[in-house]
Formats: C-alpha cells, sequence, structure tokens
C-alpha cells in the first residue's frame, strides 16, 4: 500500500455535519427564530409590499420561462431607461437563469441569493412581473430616496440575501443550507454567483466547506458571462478550467447554455435529490436578447439614452408577440 | 503635552526652538480665489503618476479590475510592463504588492476606496503595515460622493487606515492637491492610504498651492469665533459655510487638512487656542477621522473648547442615485456645516443661509 494511502487508512474519517434524514437535536433548536424582516411602509421610506420568495405564503407560477425571460429583459429596459444608463447587461445574461429559477424553485420555501449586487436588476423584474414588487415601487429603481437601490443592499426585497460587494454570496448561501440541515429542513438554496467573482479567494473557502459537508440542498447557477469592468475576464485572470476547479472541491458541475432556459429548467430539476452540492456553468453574453445594441457596448454599465430604449422596447414587445 | 507623537516618516521644518510650528497665514494666507461653481479637470491623478513614473522606475501599478475609473488606464499605456492586473482579488493584490515593496518597487495600488479597506485589512496591517513597506494604496469614490449603495460607499476608510500603525493617511482636497499627491507621498518612508474623488475634480486653490505632509492649510487666519478644519471634499463646502459666517458677522478661521494621520496638531493647537469654538467636516463617519483626530489633540492639550463634528452620523447611507442627495440626506451640505458653527458658538436666532450654487456641466459647487 502507498504511503499516503497507508496514512490516510489509519486517519480518523473526516468530520462533518450529520448528513440530511440524520436527526439533529431538535430541542436545542426549535427555539431559534428567524430574523424579521421589517418593511417601514411606504411612508416611513420603505415599500408598499415587501415579498421575498421564500416568505411562507408566497405563491407564484411562472407557467413559460421562455417568454417570461424575454418579459424580465422588457422590464429590465424599462428600469434603466428612466436613468440612461445601468446594468441592464447582468439582466440580459442573467434572464433564462433567473427565469428557470422562479419557474423551478418552491415559492414560499426555497431560498435565494444573488451574490453579485449589479444583477438585483433581473430579480426585481421577475418579482415586478409576478406581482411580487408593486408597481409603484419598481418605479423608484435606483433613483435618490428608494429603498430599491440599483447595486443590492441588505434592505433589498425578494431575495434572502445581496451583496454589493462582490465575493461574497456563496458563503451566505452555504450558510443558509447549512442552517437548513441544522434545523432538518430540506427546502433547497439557490445563489446567483458571476465568473468575475470566481476571481475572489472567499468564493473558494466557501466552495471548499460545502463540498467537504456535502451540501446537497444547495444549487449555485454561476453566470460565465467572460465580463468584468476592466474587459473579458480572460483576459484579466485564467479562470478554466471552470468545471474542474468546482469538482475538486467536491461539487457536481455541469456546463449549459446560459440562454437556453429549459436546459437551465432541467439541471436544475435534475438536481433536486443530489447528494453533494451543484454548480451550473453557465456560458452566456451581457448583450443577449438585444440585437438593437451597438456592438461595442460596455456589457458592465450599458448606456442607454431615450431612443436606444425606445429600439430595445420596440424589439422585445415584438419578440413578446411572437412568442404569444 | 503629554501624547507620544511619532516621528513623521518624511522630512519637516522646524522652528529654531525645536517645534514644529508655523506662524498661522503667512504661507497660507489667502483664501483660494474663485467661488463656486468651481471648473473641474478629469484624471489629473493618472496623468500625475505617469508623469513621476518616466523620472521613478521603481515605480509599478496594480489594479483591482477598475483601471479606468481610478485613471490608471494612462499608466497602462504609457508602462504595460509595469502595469498589474490583480483582477477582483484585494487580498492577494496586498500581499504581492507587500513583496514587490520588499523587493525595492513601490507599488501604487488601486481600487474603490472601499474594496482597499475592508476586504484586505488584514494583509494590509500584517503584510503592509506592521513591515512598514512602500506601498501606496490609493482609494477612489470617497464617502457618499458615489451612487453605488453601502456596499460601494467609503464611510469608513480613514478611521480604519488611521488605526493602523505605521500609515500615513490622506484625504486631498482639490485638482492641485490630486497633482501633487503621488510625488508627494512616493517616498514616505511606510505605507500610505490617499482616498481621492472619481471623474470631475473640482479646481479650488491656485497654481501656487503647495501640499506638504506635515502642515495644515490656515486658508483664512483671522478668525477668533470658529475654527473650522475640514478635508477632501469638505472643503468646497467649508469655504462656502465661512464665507456665508463671515457675512453674518461671525469670523473664521478654515483649516485644510489634507493629512489626518499624522496630524499636524501644532498648527491645529495654535487655531484652536485663538478660537471660542471648533468644527471639523469630513466626507467620513464622524467616528476616526478627522473629527476624532482633532478632538484627541485638543483634548490632550486640555484645552476645553466647545466642537462639533460635521459627517455621517452613525449610520449607512441609503437610498442613492446622486452624491448631492446623500450629502443633504446625512448632513454634509454647506448648511450643515453653517448650523454646526452657529451651535458651537451658542449663537441665538436663525443661522445664516447658504447661498446656493449651480454647477453646469463640467462644473463642480458643493451642497
Amino acid at each position: 500500500m502507498p504511503v499516503d494511502e497507508a496514512a490516510s487508512a489509519a486517519r480518523p474519517p473526516p468530520t462533518r455535519l450529520a448528513a440530511d434524514g440524520q436527526q439533529p437535536r431538535r430541542d436545542a433548536i426549535d427555539c431559534l427564530q428567524p430574523l424579521t424582516r421589517q418593511n417601514p411602509g411606504r411612508e416611513n421610506g420603505g415599500m408598499s409590499v415587501t415579498t421575498h420568495v421564500s416568505d411562507p405564503g408566497t405563491h407564484f407560477k411562472v407557467e413559460d420561462p421562455a417568454r417570461f425571460a424575454t418579459l424580465i429583459r422588457l422590464r429590465a429596459v424599462r428600469m434603466v431607461a428612466p436613468l440612461g444608463f445601468g446594468y441592464l447587461g447582468q439582466a440580459l445574461s442573467s434572464a433564462e437563469q433567473v427565469a428557470a429559477l422562479f419557474a423551478t424553485l418552491t415559492p414560499g420555501e426555497d431560498r435565494l441569493v444573488c451574490s453579485p449586487g449589479h444583477y438585483v436588476i433581473g430579480f426585481f423584474a421577475a418579482a415586478a412581473e409576478l406581482g411580487l414588487l408593486a408597481e409603484e415601487d419598481i418605479k423608484t429603481y435606483g433613483q435618490d430616496g428608494s429603498p430599491i437601490e440599483a447595486i443590492g443592499t441588505e434592505r433589498s426585497p425578494v431575495l434572502d440575501y445581496v451583496c454589493g460587494s462582490l465575493g461574497q454570496g456563496l458563503s451566505a448561501a452555504v450558510g443558509f443550507a447549512l442552517s437548513d440541515r441544522m434545523k432538518g429542513k430540506t427546502r433547497r438554496t439557490f445563489a446567483l454567483i458571476s465568473d468575475g467573482e470566481l476571481e475572489e479567494g472567499q468564493v473558494w473557502e466557501a466552495a471548499m466547506f460545502a463540498g467537504h459537508h456535502r451540501l446537497n440542498r444547495l444549487t449555485v447557477l454561476l453566470d460565465a458571462n467572460n465580463s468584468q469592468v476592466d474587459g473579458p475576464v480572460d483576459e484579466i485572470t485564467t479562470l478554466e478550467p471552470i468545471k474542474g476547479k468546482w469538482e475538486a472541491f467536491g461539487w457536481a458541475a455541469h456546463e449549459v447554455d446560459g440562454h437556453d432556459v429549459a436546459a437551465i429548467a432541467e439541471v436544475l430539476e435534475r438536481t433536486a435529490n443530489a447528494e453533494q452540492p451543484h454548480v451550473l456553468i453557465n456560458r452566456t453574453s451581457t448583450v443577449h436578447g438585444l440585437r438593437c445594441l451597438p456592438a461595442d457596448a460596455d456589457g458592465h454599465f450599458i448606456k442607454l439614452p431615450p431612443a436606444l430604449a425606445a429600439a430595445a422596447e420596440a424589439e422585445l414587445t415584438a419578440e413578446l408577440e411572437r412568442l404569444a | 503635552m503629554t501624547e507620544t507623537v511619532r516621528t513623521p516618516p518624511y522630512p519637516t521644518e522646524s522652528a529654531p526652538d525645536g517645534k514644529n510650528r508655523h506662524r498661522i497665514g503667512r504661507e497660507f494666507g489667502t483664501l483660494p480665489g474663485g467661488h463656486p461653481p468651481y471648473p473641474t479637470v478629469l484624471k489629473p491623478y493618472g496623468q500625475s503618476l505617469v508623469e513621476l513614473a518616466k523620472q521613478r522606475e521603481e515605480i509599478v501599478c496594480f489594479t483591482g479590475d477598475l483601471t479606468r475609473q481610478c485613471e490608471i488606464d494612462l499608466f497602462q499605456d504609457a508602462f504595460p510592463e509595469r502595469f498589474i492586473h490583480a483582477g477582483m482579488a484585494e487580498a492577494n493584490m496586498m500581499g504581492m504588492a507587500a513583496s514587490l515593496a520588499r523587493d525595492g518597487f513601490i507599488p501604487f495600488v488601486h481600487t474603490f476606496g472601499v474594496f482597499a479597506t475592508r476586504r484586505p485589512l488584514d494583509q494590509i496591517i500584517n503584510a503592509i503595515a506592521f513591515p512598514n513597506l512602500k506601498v501606496r494604496i490609493l482609494g477612489f469614490m470617497p464617502g457618499v460622493s458615489s451612487p453605488g449603495g453601502p456596499s460601494h460607499q467609503a464611510i469608513d476608510d480613514v478611521a480604519l487606515m488611521r488605526a493602523i500603525p505605521n500609515l500615513t493617511v490622506l484625504d486631498v482636497a482639490d485638482a492641485v492637491e490630486v497633482r501633487q499627491v503621488a510625488a508627494a507621498i512616493v517616498d514616505v518612508d511606510g505605507p500610505v492610504y490617499v482616498r481621492l474623488k472619481r471623474g470631475e475634480i473640482p479646481v479650488i486653490f491656485g497654481d501656487d498651492h503647495v501640499l506638504r505632509l506635515d502642515r495644515a492649510n490656515v486658508l483664512t487666519p483671522e478668525g477668533g469665533d470658529v475654527a473650522l478644519f475640514a478635508s477632501g471634499m469638505m472643503l468646497a463646502s467649508a469655504l462656502a459655510a465661512t464665507r456665508a459666517l463671515e457675512d453674518a458677522g461671525v469670523s473664521v478661521s478654515l483649516v485644510n487638512v489634507p493629512v489626518i494621520k499624522p496630524l499636524d496638531t501644532a498648527t491645529v493647537l495654535e487655531v484652536a487656542a485663538q478660537a471660542k469654538a471648533l468644527v471639523t467636516a469630513e466626507n467620513h463617519v464622524i467616528t476616526g477621522g478627522l473629527g476624532s483626530a482633532v478632538a484627541e489633540a485638543v483634548a490632550e492639550a486640555g484645552l476645553g473648547r466647545p466642537l462639533r463634528r460635521v459627517g455621517l452620523r452613525d449610520t449607512f447611507a441609503e437610498g442613492s442615485r446622486t452624491g448631492p442627495y446623500l450629502f443633504t440626506k446625512y448632513g454634509l451640505s454647506t448648511q450643515s456645516v453653517i448650523d454646526a458653527a452657529w451651535n458651537a458658538l451658542g449663537r441665538g436666532g436663525k443661522p445664516p443661509t447658504a447661498a446656493s450654487a449651480q454647477a453646469d456641466d463640467g462644473e463642480y459647487a458643493p451642497v
């Protein structure tokens, strides 16, 4: 027997938390109450409705995920247009992923984390289309005095956790999955993270922990759009092989066309009863689904002057009619 | 004074009596010319770093995925072989910069102020500050100048950096100071943190203004009523407040404090001793920054004066599209400075109203 195998045979097995199905100490933890999310109400600077997807009693159903992705794009255009510029590229990049998530997750139960706060636009757009965000609130997106800031914050609605400071969301999602396991709950936690964030070391600290503890109720959607502020990610840092890295950390990794909503939804369904954490490496583009954008549009921060906004509105409206 | 003051890590001029003091108003006796709105310039820092790097081959430039935003696209074009894309990996960036400094390079490290100070705090402390390495950390988008929400607002960077031994901390006021800052800090014997406004930089001082690391600048020396200490973006507001207060019969000694640490204690005490009340103004939380530094110096010297600190008051700054909205909402306006002075003096009645100044495109006016 090779030396290191002999050594590992002599070592005790790694310490892991109880896997799902084993009874945690329920008596000790049932007394723990989750943080109550306070909505101060519109008159106090809050929102008229605050709905988080995981709030008990939340109901919605996405009938046609492909059409829903286009609705997200159109809504995002309408959110950015009054500002003249913003994080439209993040919505275009993630529209199918957000649509597949909302079509798959169990409302009122499963939890949602958005790690790159600039991506909240896609989730807010989806929530507005589903009536989870009031029209009067969504109109204030990114404006002075609005609780719906353009880069997500602790106060952002819809999501269970958002970080404006990049690279921290996977830790939050791992924490949620860990908490659920300790409480004996079997709901899922979904986290959207971005490829640029993989440059931050904390992502890999979280990935290592989740892999070690086989947090199988955790599913990550990695938006691999090869875009960061300074340009294409692969010109700044080589991330590939992304799939091999996650697998080396104990995850099941899936290469997916990130603009094929059915393909994303299929993997999300298939991984519902997994034995380890899963990551979907969704290959995307920050200008997908909007042909009217100029070829040199900065995917991180797209300029949308009135004429371009009108063209985008017309293009997406026609697309919706085609899909109807 | 019982305070133990570290020897500044750069040359200082000493008066014949050995104390580091200068006569108020002799060198900086004129109020900067012009009224708001001020003209602005683009990329004064980026241009000055390129000029400096032509002379100093040991300068290397790090970016944390914010190259254009930190004006160092100019450096990248001029000296690609000395330009390092660290990517979005601030902890690693600081650790690498420290080792380059150990090998004789002078790294200038660039990202937004939040990411430069919060994310790699332990790396700055252990890899850079403890070994006292010549790493220059440039944090852009100070305080509430950013529309990016609390995650992108460096409201505590001065406090974090000021608490670290060996670090020199600057908050420069205008384009004239910004142009000089790289040359001013390049030879400091230890790490330096500089916070810099992003985008259009106002020109407030005249061309003859000299940024010195050992001197705060007394801009209006005649004030017997209020000593007003301002840093960074709050200088423009403090100037406007000074004019409004003087028009209302309140004399003001306005002091520009570009170096928060080590503080020019001699100047602060000299001005404070001649005033009835003190006001500080900073684009930062009022704990740990300029207001705290002035309060500590004055208290340790046994000077009893009412003090009001203008800045964020134990709060994050939420709900932003524009900087001016936040400056008003969180009490960082010219009117806030006027009200603070009025209150510190115990004057009755209504304080004077700040004159409003509209800025066109390419101009800057304080809120």
